[in-house]
């Protein structure tokens, strides 16, 4: 039997990038689908190779342009390790702080689009920008911009804390939580958004671990793997937070998810405003080209992204990576996507998509 | 934890036996001499992991796929057949992973030089 075979994209706004799929459908059932990447690839680890150090965080913060500083900290920290130089105490309170809003405003636009993916039409989305606006207000009075930060230096960030940085964080956590949890209520009572994604795109648990997906796609499969918890960095081991996870494995379970990762981030945002002290010090050095020379030690660095397990394998020379590997979660979790969606209708073919949460310019490199 | 391009496929249904179920990263560095290949695998019970490094010769770039045993690796050694030139045997490669590029020149050798050795493909 011959099936129809249709392309979607590179060019369609369900793709969420520069993503082209080559579907083989039997009527509107999909037979097979097959992922081509490669329209961004750009060779961000070759330029890296040859800039000095502090020349690299615009490239990694330009790999996830929906959460910059995830990327932008974990680079900085592998050049902090290979230079075997100290982050301020002060500084790692800020740096949690900072990542964990950074997570939510992300989250936040994954929930927003993906709504609007599986037809909850705009009431999420505009939702969800309103609150992503409002942390992105925060996280630009505190690094100078508005989505490409650029303020993780060696040893800390680019400069102080705005003044009232501490009372404006506690009053954004409140703001966050009130509206964060009001979103159940719009979703899960709403039976478009039920349907689309209950049951669609299920992933087993020995699947999820095979395939090696990583982040809130694989806890939502029912793997408590967050690097927070089980290779601590900063702070993290001091704060108290649960792993959400999810014994479902499907688009439902990874919305779930995420939702509940939102509600801990504010948590953790908390403690760490607790724990940091009135008028923190967290002014890192200045970017200078020619710094202390690095130590010839691999170094293997690992983050919890928000959009999985992100890891640097760096090989350094003594100004200059000599090959840097950057391993990017959604370039494993797209790669699941032909296995999840066999037998499923074409509409639910973009739910599953935009459950994976992917970003090309991550998976292209 | 070093081993020879032979005991490779050996080794990693040795580490999976033993809890190293999940993997993190292939990846390859060039040390012009020769290429140094690196599979980072990851134990989910005790929260560690293992990197195994396998050292090949400039003229005898081989490897064979363990994609049998975790199937994430697919597109992780696509890459590396790619960017290195490194060839994956028993595995499904029939297609470039980037379309774009024209598979004969591998971008992260050394001696691809930047700016100046890309050729479209034709």
């Amino acid at each position: 039997m011959s099936y129809m075979r249709i392309n979607i994209g590179p060019i369609h706004p369900s793709t969420h990038g520069v993503l082209r799929l080559v579907v083989d459908l039997d009527g509107d059932t999909v037979k097979n689908v097959e992922p081509h990447i490669g329209f961004l690839h750009r060779g961000v680890e070759k330029l890296m190779e040859t800039r000095m150090y502090m020349q690299n965080p615009s490239y990694t913060e330009k790999l996830d342009y929906v959460a910059p500083m995830g990327w932008d900290e974990l680079y900085v920290n592998s050049v902090e390790m290979a230079l075997n130089s100290k982050v301020k105490e002060d500084a790692q309170y800020a740096r949690m702080i900072l990542l964990e809003f950074q997570r939510i405003a992300s989250h936040l636009l994954w929930l927003g689009t993906f709504c609007n993916d599986v037809g909850q039409m705009f009431t999420m989305f505009m939702w969800a920008f309103r609150e992503r606006a409002k942390v992105l207000k925060l996280l630009e009075d505190v690094s100078g911009s508005r989505m490409f930060y650029v303020n993780m230096r060696i040893g800390g960030l680019m400069r102080q804390l705005p003044q009232d940085f501490i009372a404006r964080a506690y009053a954004l956590t409140d703001y966050l939580e009130s509206h964060i949890k009001e979103y159940p209520d719009v979703l899960d009572a709403n039976g478009i958004f039920i349907e689309r994604t209950k049951g669609i795109g299920k992933l087993s648990k020995e699947d999820a671990i095979n395939w090696g997906v990583s982040g809130p796609v694989l806890r939502a499969s029912g793997i408590e793997k967050d690097v927070r918890k089980d290779n601590p960095y900063y702070f993290y081991g001091k704060t108290k937070f649960n792993i959400p996870t999810s014994m479902q494995g499907d688009a439902y379970a990874r919305y779930r998810v995420r939702y509940l990762e939102m509600l801990e981030s504010i948590s953790i945002i908390r403690q760490a405003l607790g724990m940091m002290p009135e008028n923190p010090d967290v002014a890192g050095l200045p970017i200078k080209l020619i710094g202390p020379q690095a130590k010839p030690d691999i170094i293997i660095n690992r983050r919890e992204l928000p959009r999985g397990e992100g890891l640097i394998y760096m090989v350094p020379d003594k100004q200059k990576p000599y090959r840097i590997y950057l391993r990017s979660p959604t370039y494993t979790n797209l790669q699941v996507l032909p296995y999840i969606s066999k037998e499923v209708k074409l509409a639910d073919l973009f739910s599953i998509l935009g459950s994976l949460d992917i970003v090309m310019a991550e998976i292209d490199k | 934890m070093e081993t020879t391009k032979e005991a490779l496929v050996k080794t990693c249904a040795e580490l999976k036996q033993e809890g190293y179920d999940y993997l993190n990263a292939i990846t390859a560095v060039d040390y012009t001499d020769h290429l140094e290949a690196v599979y980072i695998l990851y134990n989910t019970e005790k929260k560690s992991e293992s990197v195994i490094t396998v050292m090949l010769p400039i003229n005898d770039l081989e490897l064979s796929t363990i994609s049998n045993m975790y199937a994430g690796a697919v597109w992780y050694e696509r890459e590396m057949q790619e960017m290195f030139g490194i060839k994956i045997t028993g595995a499904n490669q029939e297609r470039l992973l980037l379309e774009e590029w024209n598979g004969a020149d591998y971008p992260l050798r050394k001696e691809f030089i930047w700016g100046k050795d890309y050729k479209k493909k034709t």
